[in-house]
Order: structure tokens, then C-alpha cells, then sequence
């Protein structure tokens, strides 16, 4: 028994799918032993999905395959979305799911439901499964879909995009859970996703699926060394002092206005050069910050100031001067762009708006000069915006920002709506247009570990709170925060050490918002509102414990 | 890759709509040509022609009717959009609150009460559609003023009249239109109910909806089939040529 080797549940010899005479999938070898978890990372149509259906022994209309696969016992599939019914409450699928994959009855498909959820780390309190999935929380809805593969209890589990559209520090420590579970059960797991999604942090081996070709992934570059980046000297350009941004809700039985607070008092400032990156996960405000320290639409309250007058007692001549100065780059470039005009008369309204100083024969010239900064030709200013590819619509949004000659720019998760690739062209041209017009840069973004490589200092915000704040490098190699340490984990690849989502804001937990997921959370944390404090110089934390290793 | 006005990409459904329309308008113009003599008399002409020019009566009035409705209802929704929260706020909910009743009842019961007359009978249709074409003229405009463009635009430092001009009300548009266009066929709809009780349109003016009841009335199939066709087509038509416009 124990002398002879076990064939290894997946193994693939030369797998080639084709449609007519395309190769969609070339010669793909592969084996993947039981316990074994590999991630197989390829951009968007790269053929990922194909594999795992050709693998999971679904059919492929229109698809020959030639080559062999053998996949050894029981195979689940988790498709790309999650495969849920929306509207049927979750308890009733997973009995029938699990019932009909093991023969059980139904309560004991729920217990063998209610073992995987404890192994996923979701505490009974959390189980709201008579609800149907559409009114879960993104986080549970997939924590129950990866239950349910446990529950199932396969021997091979191939999972496509799992955890799609989740904050990175949710869906890295449910991956590194699905890892651990299979390690510790022989299932061999494969993991399948975007090079960005992080698929390849909790698995032991990565494949990357290019042009058809399954081949072992490079190892992932060496971070650049962090050299001090020399801005953010002298006086700051822009300045936040108790910024807050509240919304109405109605009103009360009782007649009183009820507000939702999306930012709380913040004060922030940004150095001319200098690059601040505002980091966040999905609700934490940090968008709505950006957006009001440019008055998009102004803060309900606190003041902003542009190099020392206050925005909210400038006029509209004012303000268009120092809308000249400071300029915007939005999450969604081509919706940011209006679909009735082409895309030369927009940028023209803009520069005749915020540049009365360039003469009229003039600024075509401009125009021109703009979009080739950006990375464009001069030719794309006569398209409507509808034509324009995403990367296209992303420089034409930079080219904009820049038309004025800006000296500062906030950036709401720009060019979000790119893939991996090009989103990294895109900023590597951003940084370059930075470095040569010394713009002073605003990023908001939830990839912390890529936006601190680039900035002078990092404000890590939490419901509308800045829980830390530093040097890129401190926050880097030394951050404090329990939650900027799991948002640089979840950078890395690794599992963050956080449990749960962040809760809605309407639902805001007493004392530290973190409180719920915290791994250091005593019973003072849910006392008092954690303030920003000084640990060392220019190093804010706002924990209660955060000399806590 | 074409470099088309982007308005120009849209279903054929809509343009399918506009030629049966106008084949119908324009059979309904001719049709008193088609019954031979000087003198044209609905009763004595062949139940075709007659149901053409019954559409005379019936397609004008659903023109006439739904722009007024459309008027009403367009000016309903910019008025409460225009106007700050809480007017919109309650402005709407009357909307909608209307929205919810069947407000086609209330067009033979005015002819019946107020004794018909073509002014009343279209005053009555206008206000039964103008509730619906505002519910949906207030969502495209609300759903307009959240576009990340306008923010754009306010980003670039226009004022809030040049972004009217420049970029809301070329965008509102064809929104506005399509959600005015839904009106023509509630007005068509609700003259030949009307009509079909026989509390509709005035007897000199012929219309589907009395043609029909007559032709019930007198338990006539070959003198009902026409109208009834005709009108399904024209309310079909009428249907996806507001749906074409939304798209
Ligand atoms: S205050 Fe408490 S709950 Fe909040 S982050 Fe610090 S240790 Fe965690």
C-alpha cells in the first residue's frame, strides 16, 4: 500500500482545446497532487476558464480537445461569480447541493454545512443563511459558497476567480483558509484568477496561462527599493483641516435629521510635489475625501485651502483659478467623459473655461500637446467618447487633467476600470508626468502596497477615520495599525490577519470600527473611539493597542 | 471603427415602429380617396376603408392628446427636478401616487359627467397619461444628474448654466423624448376605451374604439375585425417606437 506512488488526482498530458483552427489552449501539462494547491494567473480571455471546465469534465460546445486529462475522484467546480441562485434562501440550496453530492438528508447537510462554516472562521452569530445570497454582504455570500465546496467535500476543487470584486484583505485570507482546509484534507486545489487578484499568494506552485501556453509564472519582480522620494518640501499646496463629509437620511420619528457620516474631522495636507497616497478598503471613505478636498462636491464640513485661502469663501472666478491648479482623475474614465460631444470639443470647453489667458487660434496647440503628454495623438480629439477603448478613454482623462497645467492632482483609483497590465503603464506614465512637472499627487486606492511604493507619506483610513498615518517607508516596513499591517499583507500575498468584512456604516460597531475583525481587540477597544496619536515623529496611530506585536 | 454620432447605433425595432406608423398614417390620409364617391359616409363604405377613416379620428386625437401629455408630464418632472429637494420630493410622490390609481377611468367618466366635447376629452387624456411619462422623465433625469461627466464638467470650473447648456440638456434629451413618447400610445389606449363605451370621441369623428363597440353592439365580426386590427397595430407600433427611443 504505502510503497506504490499515487497518481496525483489531476494530471493533464498535452491538453489542447481548439475552436475550428484557433488554439485556444496549447499543449497544457499539468499535475497537481492531492494537498497541493496551484494557482494558474492569465489576464482577462486567456483561457483560464476553459482549462477548469475542460478539467472539471464540463462540456465545451464547439471546442475539440485533443490530448489527455484524467481528474481522479470527486471534482467541484466553482465558477466565475459564485453560482448561487440569488433569490432561493442559502440554507435550502446548500441542503440540496450537499444532499444531492452526498446522499444526505437534510439536516445533515446543514451540520456538514455548519462544520465548513466553522472552518472558514464565521461565527454562528454571523450566519444570516435564511437569507437568500443577493441579500448577503459580498463576503459572506462567497465565505458560504467556499463552505458549501467544503461541505461537498471533493477531492479535487477548482475554484475561477474566486472571490472576484472583494476587498484584497478579505479575499486573501479567505483563499489562505481554502488553502489551509485543503491542504490539511489531500484535496488538490486550483486556483485560478487574474495576476492581480492574488491568487498565487496562498498557493504553493503558479502556472500563468499566456497565449495559450501553461508555463511556471516568473517570480514576481523584486519590489524597487524604496528610494526617499525628495518632495513635500515647504509649505503645503492644499490643506484639510476637520474635513467631514455627511449625508441626510431624513428624519426621525421624533422630527430629528439623522446623518450618515461617510468622513469624520480629518485634517490632511499635501506639500507641492508631493505624492500622498490615501489608502482604504471598499466604504472607507477615502474617495469621498479625495473628492471633497477638490470641493466635488465641498465637504459638509471643515475647510479646505489651496496654498492658504479657503475654497469655501473664494468666488467662481476663485475657484476656477484654482481649479486650474488642481485637476482630477477619475475611477471611470469613459464615464467621466460627456457621450454627446467629441472628444476635441470637450477638452476644448474645459481649456477656454479654466485657461482664458491661451488665445483662441491657440489652443488646438495645446489641445495637441496635452493628449501627446498623455500618450495619445491628436487624431482622437475628433471621436466620440463611445469609440474609445478603456485605455484610450484612461488618457484622455489624464490628457484632460492635465490640459490646464495643473499643479496638483487628486486621483480616485485611477484608470480602475484597466487591467492589470495596462493600469500599470498607465501609472508608470502618471509617476513620469509627476517627476518632470512636479505635480503634487492625491491617490486614493486600495492597493496599499503599490500605492505607498510610489508616495511620500500614506493616511490609512478606516469608516471615514484616518486610523494611521506616516512615511511610505514607515508605514511599509514599520506601520503600526492592525489594519494597514493586513492591507499590506494582502499585497503581499498573504493572509491578513483580519476576520470578516468591513461592517456598512450604517451599522457602525461601538468604540474601535475595527473592533469586530481585530485580532488584538480586548473589551476597551469597544469603550472608546481610538484617537490618532504620535508613536514617533511624523507616525500617527489611532489603537488603543498598538504597541501590541 | 465607425465615427458616427453615437445616437445613430440604434435598434432596428424602433425604425421597424416608424414605417408602420407612417404606412398607417398615411393609409389613413389617403382613405378617403379609396371610397369612391363625392360624398364620404362611414356606414356605406367597405368596413376597410371605414376603419381607415376611423384612424383619422383616432390617430390624430392620440397625437393631439399625447403631446399635450407629454408636455404636461415632461414639464412635471423638469419642474420638480428644477425646483430643490423637497418640492421634488413631493412633487414625485404625487406622481406616483396618481400612477398607482387607474386614471383611464377618469376619461368617460368626465365625458359622461361634462358631456363629451373634444377640448374636455383630450384635457381628461393629457392629465390620465401626464403622471407616467413624469415618473419616468424624473428617473432618466435623476439618473442623468449622477453621471461622473457632470462632476467632470464641474471639475473644469463651467458654471452651472454652461453645464446646462452644454451638457445636461444635450444629454436630456432623447431621454425626455422617449419618456414623452410614451404618452402617445396611453392617449390612443385611453380614447378608445373611452370611445368603446361610446362616451369618447363625438359621433361625426370616427374613432377605432367606436367602431368597435358599434360593431360589438350589433354583433358585426367582419365590421369589428378592421378597427380592432388596426388599433392593436397602431398601439403595438406606437409601443416600440417610445421603447425604440429609450434604448
Ligand atoms: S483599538 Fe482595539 S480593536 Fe481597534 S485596532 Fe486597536 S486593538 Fe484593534
Amino acid at each position: 500500500m504505502i510503497s506504490r506512488p499515487v497518481p496525483p488526482p489531476v494530471e493533464t498530458n498535452a491538453l489542447t482545446l481548439l475552436s475550428g483552427d484557433r488554439v485556444l489552449i496549447d499543449r497544457a501539462t499539468l499535475a497537481v497532487g492531492a494537498g497541493e494547491v496551484l494557482a494558474v494567473t492569465g489576464g482577462a480571455g486567456a483561457g483560464k476558464s476553459l482549462l477548469l471546465r475542460a478539467l472539471a469534465g464540463l462540456p465545451l460546445p464547439g471546442i475539440d480537445q485533443t490530448g489527455s486529462a484524467r481528474v481522479d475522484g470527486r471534482r467541484l467546480l466553482i465558477a466565475q461569480g459564485g453560482m448561487l441562485a440569488p433569490r432561493r434562501p442559502l440554507t435550502m440550496q446548500a441542503a440540496e447541493i450537499v444532499g444531492h453530492h452526498l446522499g444526505l438528508d437534510t439536516s445533515a447537510s446543514l451540520r456538514r454545512m455548519a462544520d465548513a462554516l466553522d472552518r472558514l472562521g464565521v461565527p454562528a452569530a454571523a450566519r444570516r443563511f435564511d437569507l437568500p445570497p443577493d441579500r448577503l454582504p459580498d463576503g459572506l455570500r462567497w465565505t458560504a459558497l467556499f463552505a458549501l465546496a467544503l461541505a461537498v467535500g471533493p477531492a479535487v476543487l477548482l475554484a475561477d476567480a474566486p472571490g472576484a470584486g472583494l476587498d484584497p484583505t478579505v479575499r486573501l485570507r479567505l483563499l489562505h483558509r481554502l488553502a489551509d482546509w485543503a491542504r490539511g484534507n489531500a484535496v488538490a486545489l486550483i486556483l485560478a484568477g487574474r495576476p492581480e487578484d492574488g491568487v498565487a499568494g496562498p498557493a504553493s506552485r503558479v502556472l500563468a496561462l499566456r497565449r495559450g501556453r501553461l508555463l511556471p509564472a516568473p517570480p514576481p519582480l523584486p519590489s524597487p527599493v524604496l528610494v526617499p522620494r525628495t518632495g513635500g518640501t515647504g509649505a503645503p499646496l492644499l490643506s484639510g483641516r476637520g474635513v467631514s463629509v455627511s449625508f441626510a437620511l431624513g428624519r426621525t420619528a421624533k422630527g430629528a435629521e439623522r446623518r450618515l457620516t461617510a468622513v469624520h474631522e480629518t485634517d490632511i495636507d499635501l506639500a507641492e510635489g508631493e505624492t500622498v497616497a490615501l489608502l482604504g478598503e471598499t466604504g472607507s471613505g477615502k474617495a469621498m475625501l479625495a473628492r471633497a478636498l477638490a470641493h466635488l462636491p465641498a465637504p459638509s464640513g471643515g475647510r479646505v485651502s489651496w496654498m492658504g485661502r479657503d475654497l469655501a469663501a473664494a468666488d467662481a472666478t476663485g475657484m476656477r483659478r484654482v481649479r486650474r491648479d488642481l485637476q482630477i482623475l477619475f475611477p471611470d474614465p469613459a464615464a467621466s467623459l460627456d457621450p454627446v460631444q467629441t472628444v476635441g470639443a470637450q477638452l476644448a470647453g474645459i481649456l477656454e473655461s479654466l485657461r482664458p489667458d491661451i488665445p483662441a487660434d491657440r489652443r488646438a496647440r495645446r489641445i495637441a500637446d496635452a493628449l501627446e503628454e498623455a500618450g495619445l495623438r491628436a487624431e482622437i480629439a475628433p471621436r466620440w467618447p463611445a469609440t474609445l477603448s478603456a485605455v484610450e478613454a484612461a488618457r484622455v482623462g489624464l490628457a484632460r487633467a492635465l490640459l490646464p497645467e495643473p499643479r496638483a492632482l487628486v486621483c480616485d483609483e485611477p484608470a480602475a476600470t484597466l487591467s492589470a497590465g495596462e493600469r500599470a503603464m498607465f501609472r508608470d506614465d502618471l509617476l513620469g508626468l509627476r517627476d518632470r512637472r512636479r505635480l503634487a499627487l492625491l491617490l486614493a486606492t486600495e492597493q496599499a502596497g503599490e500605492g505607498l511604493r510610489h508616495a511620500d507619506r500614506g493616511l490609512v483610513l478606516l469608516m471615514g477615520r484616518v486610523v494611521e498615518s506616516a512615511g511610505a517607508g514607515a508605514l511599509l516596513h514599520g506601520a503600526r495599525h492592525p489594519l494597514t499591517r493586513a492591507m499590506l499583507a494582502a499585497a503581499r500575498g498573504e493572509a491578513p490577519q483580519l476576520d470578516g468584512e468591513a461592517p456598512s456604516a450604517l451599522a457602525a460597531p461601538d468604540g474601535c470600527p475595527l473592533r469586530p475583525r481585530c485580532p488584538n481587540a480586548r473589551s476597551f477597544c469597544s469603550q472608546a473611539v481610538p484617537a490618532l496619536e504620535e508613536i514617533a515623529p511624523g507616525h500617527h496611530v489611532a489603537c488603543h493597542y498598538w504597541d501590541t506585536p | 471603427m465607425t465615427l458616427g454620432d453615437p445616437d445613430s447605433r440604434n435598434g432596428g425595432r424602433a425604425a421597424a415602429a416608424m414605417a408602420v406608423l407612417a404606412g398607417l398614417a398615411l393609409a389613413c390620409t389617403v382613405a378617403p380617396l379609396m371610397a369612391d364617391g363625392s360624398v364620404i359616409r362611414r356606414h356605406d363604405a367597405d368596413p376597410v376603408v371605414a376603419a381607415l377613416l376611423d384612424g383619422r379620428g383616432s390617430l390624430s386625437f392620440a397625437l393631439l392628446a399625447g403631446l399635450l401629455g407629454a408636455a404636461l408630464g415632461l414639464g412635471w418632472a423638469i419642474a420638480a427636478s428644477a425646483l430643490g429637494q423637497r418640492a421634488e420630493r413631493r412633487m414625485m410622490d404625487a406622481a406616483n401616487r396618481l400612477l398607482a390609481l387607474p386614471l383611464i377611468l377618469l376619461v368617460p367618466l368626465a365625458a359622461g359627467l361634462a358631456g363629451g366635447g373634444v377640448g374636455l376629452l383630450a384635457a381628461t387624456v393629457a392629465a390620465a397619461t401626464a403622471p407616467a411619462v413624469a415618473a419616468l422623465a424624473h428617473a432618466e433625469l435623476r439618473a442623468l444628474m449622477r453621471r461622473e461627466f457632470l462632476t467632470a464638467a464641474r471639475a473644469a470650473g463651467l458654471s452651472e448654466g454652461t453645464i446646462l447648456r452644454r451638457h445636461l440638456i444635450p444629454n436630456a434629451r432623447r431621454p425626455l423624448l422617449a419618456a414623452g413618447a410614451l404618452a402617445l400610445p396611453r392617449a390612443l389606449a385611453a380614447e378608445s376605451f373611452a370611445s368603446l363605451l361610446g362616451l369618447g370621441l363625438p359621433a361625426p369623428v370616427g374613432s377605432w374604439g367606436g367602431s368597435v363597440g358599434l360593431a360589438a353592439r350589433l354583433g358585426d365580426g367582419l365590421a369589428l375585425a378592421p378597427p380592432a386590427l388596426l388599433l392593436a397595430v397602431a398601439l403595438w407600433g406606437l409601443c416600440a417606437f417610445a421603447e425604440g427611443l429609450r434604448r
